[in-house]
């Protein structure tokens, strides 16, 4: 029996010798993996339990950071319900939208393929450059949105976009919408793509046709792909960054500020934050809370489309 | 089949009617999807007045391309477009050499801690990134000297493996017979060898996959490369640059080279898509759903 032992302890020492090509060949992926996805990770885990300015020695002050956060931070909660209010109304938005699109793209319409290619574009330019143009086409003086609902009547006085609630928050969901609505689309392309052609002739012969065609047949096969297609969407729009960074910087008076922005600015407080030294402890405490609200929230929804799913 | 029903498609009014509506409502949704883009694009030949005048509609009344020139020279563009492209292109190259060698083994490897690592990996997704993770980063990158060249940005981009590439590439070798590999050994070839002779040129659509997804990210990347040049103009990208010059004060009186900044980020991008926008689609949705 000790014999077999020191076989099978030879074999694992020979087989990690005989892998030694592949483990070499791993190394940059792993030394990566390392330095860059798990140090951070419990870096900021374990800076959540100190004072620290980024500069002199950081102090363990225990869960002090964590107290703060629950029972003296109200911009930071008003942060996480703006995360909220934005995820909720671009996926109100955004999904039906997609789904709509889709259809119609399925239809194969002539040049369907451009207008595909057209609908995807936004997704292929930078969310922070763009962010640039949207501020100049939402500009409250003579930017172009202004200046067409003047012309067309709709309004009298110029609408400051950017400046006002819950203009601003608007802005912020439509933008975000305009860029990432082409990927939604796409997928929800290639699931209706996936549909076998028999199952809607088998669904004329019992009359399921237009509407109910939609409902009876193309939902219920759709469902497996809008449920990744949705939790991809509401991860996303859980780490907003880019769009309100660049278009409000949380403004105006934090009405779009969100969990990452908020974040942030803890991190690198340059230009708008609440003080002017660095709080990366406590910016590490509102990092490791945020990272579990994503992972709950991710948690509830993969449970509940389960549950819809044994349902249906 | 027709005897039974109408195909989708076949004409009938009510499905004409929809044919039309699905039209308008299409052709609408793309405009939309165009116009800011044209907007910018048309905005980097209008003159500074025209923008503070409200003069004139998207279309410029006067042509000015030398708002491009300005931008490129007086406002450091040739810099930036320069850091972008030296920052993008090493970071395509070190990242297919990482990804494909990953996805080469945990395809073909066999070798103990296969799994373990595979599943870490795999984890790693649901760790924090971003704006989260980005100051301890940023500290690693200072403790090593990697903070005052483009060289920091460059590692980070190479070495923050993106699961879902290494997946995509895994699952592509996967996909290749496995007789290959045999007939290499019997010719000879380790390990090694029957990577880089037999299945690397193989891969090569799905490496041209990896390098536009790799492209795209790092193209359009705002988070790292603002915080890398935070205190280096030099360093910016094109990115940061465009951005830098809304927030700088001087921002109301250079709309002019601010947007022909936008434009001279947006071109290479726009342009690779014009002509490659079937194999965009699909790359960046294979990308994705694997994500």
């Amino acid at each position: 029996m000790n014999n077999k032992l020191v076989a099978k302890k030879q074999s694992l020492w020979h087989r990690i010798k005989q892998g030694r090509v592949a483990y070499l060949m791993l190394l940059p992926a792993v030394v990566g993996f390392v330095l860059l996805t798990l140090y951070p990770n419990l870096w900021v885990v374990s800076l959540s339990f100190f004072k620290y300015d980024g500069i002199t020695n950081p102090t363990f002050i225990g869960l002090e950071n964590y107290v703060r956060l629950f029972t003296r931070d109200p911009l930071w909660w008003r942060a996480v319900l703006n995360t909220a209010v934005f995820s909720v109304g671009k996926l109100l938005i955004e999904m039906p939208l997609a789904l709509i699109l889709a259809v119609m793209l399925n239809r194969k319409l002539r040049g369907s393929n451009l207008i595909r290619g057209l609908i995807f574009l936004p997704n292929v330019t930078s969310a922070a450059v763009m962010a640039v143009v949207f501020s100049l086409l939402f500009s409250a003086y003579n930017g172009v949105i202004n200046n067409a609902l003047f012309t067309l009547g709709a309004i009298d006085y110029p609408i400051e976009w950017l400046g006002t609630s819950p203009h601003a928050m608007i802005v912020v969901i439509l933008v975000s919408t305009w860029q990432s609505i082409g990927i939604n689309t796409i997928f929800f392309l290639s699931g209706l793509q996936g549909i076998p052609e028999d199952v809607y002739e088998s669904g004329d012969i019992d009359g399921a046709v237009g509407i109910k065609r939609f409902i009876y047949i193309t939902l219920p096969l759709l469902a497996r792909m809008l449920q990744l297609i949705l939790m991809l969407a509401i991860i996303g729009s859980l780490q907003m960054f880019d769009i309100v960074k660049v278009l409000t910087a949380g403004g105006p008076s934090g009405t779009t500020e969100v969990m990452m922005t908020y974040i942030y600015s803890h991190f690198f407080p340059s230009s708008y934050a609440q003080s002017v030294v660095s709080q990366v402890g406590y910016g590490s405490a509102l990092g490791v809370i945020a990272s579990l609200i994503i992972g709950v929230v991710t948690s509830i929804y993969l449970y509940v489309s389960r549950k819809m799913d044994d349902i249906a | 089949m027709s005897k039974f029903g109408k195909k989708p498609g076949e004409k009938t009014t009510g499905s004409r009617i929809f044919n039309l509506f699905s039209y308008v409502f299409l052709i609408i949704s793309s405009c939309v999807s165009l116009f800011p883009i044209f907007y910018a694009v048309m905005g980097s030949f209008k003159s500074n007045l025209d923008f503070i005048t409200g003069k004139g509609g998207v279309i410029p009344q006067s042509w000015h391309p030398e708002n491009y020139v300005k931008a490129w020279e007086t406002a450091n563009f040739a810099r930036y477009t320069l850091n972008s492209v030296f920052v993008t292109l090493c970071a395509i190259i070190g990242c297919l050499l990482v990804t494909s060698m990953a996805g080469y083994v945990f395809a073909r490897g066999a070798f103990p801690g296969k799994k373990l690592i595979m599943g870490l990996f795999l984890g790693s997704m649901f760790l924090a990134t971003g704006a989260i993770t980005i100051f301890p980063i940023f500290s690693l990158a200072k403790t090593l000297g990697l903070n005052t060249s483009l060289w920091g940005l460059i590692v980070i981009y190479i070495f923050s493996i993106n699961v879902a590439n290494v997946y995509l590439v895994m699952g592509y070798v996967k996909g290749l017979p496995k007789e290959l590999d045999e007939a290499a050994r019997i010719d000879g070839c380790g390990f090694f060898a029957t990577f880089m002779r037999v299945i690397l040129p193989l891969c090569k659509p799905i490496l041209a996959t990896v390098a536009l997804l790799v492209f795209k990210l790092v193209w359009n990347d705002y988070l790292m490369p603002m915080v890398f040049t935070l205190s280096n103009d030099n360093l910016k990208t094109l990115t940061v640059g465009v951005v830098s010059l809304k927030s700088s004060g001087g921002g109301a009186g250079a709309y002019d080279i601010m947007l022909a900044g936008t434009a001279i980020s947006l071109i290479p991008m726009l342009t690779f898509y014009a002509f490659t926008s079937k194999f965009f689609i699909s790359g960046i949705t294979a990308g994705a759903v694997k994500g």
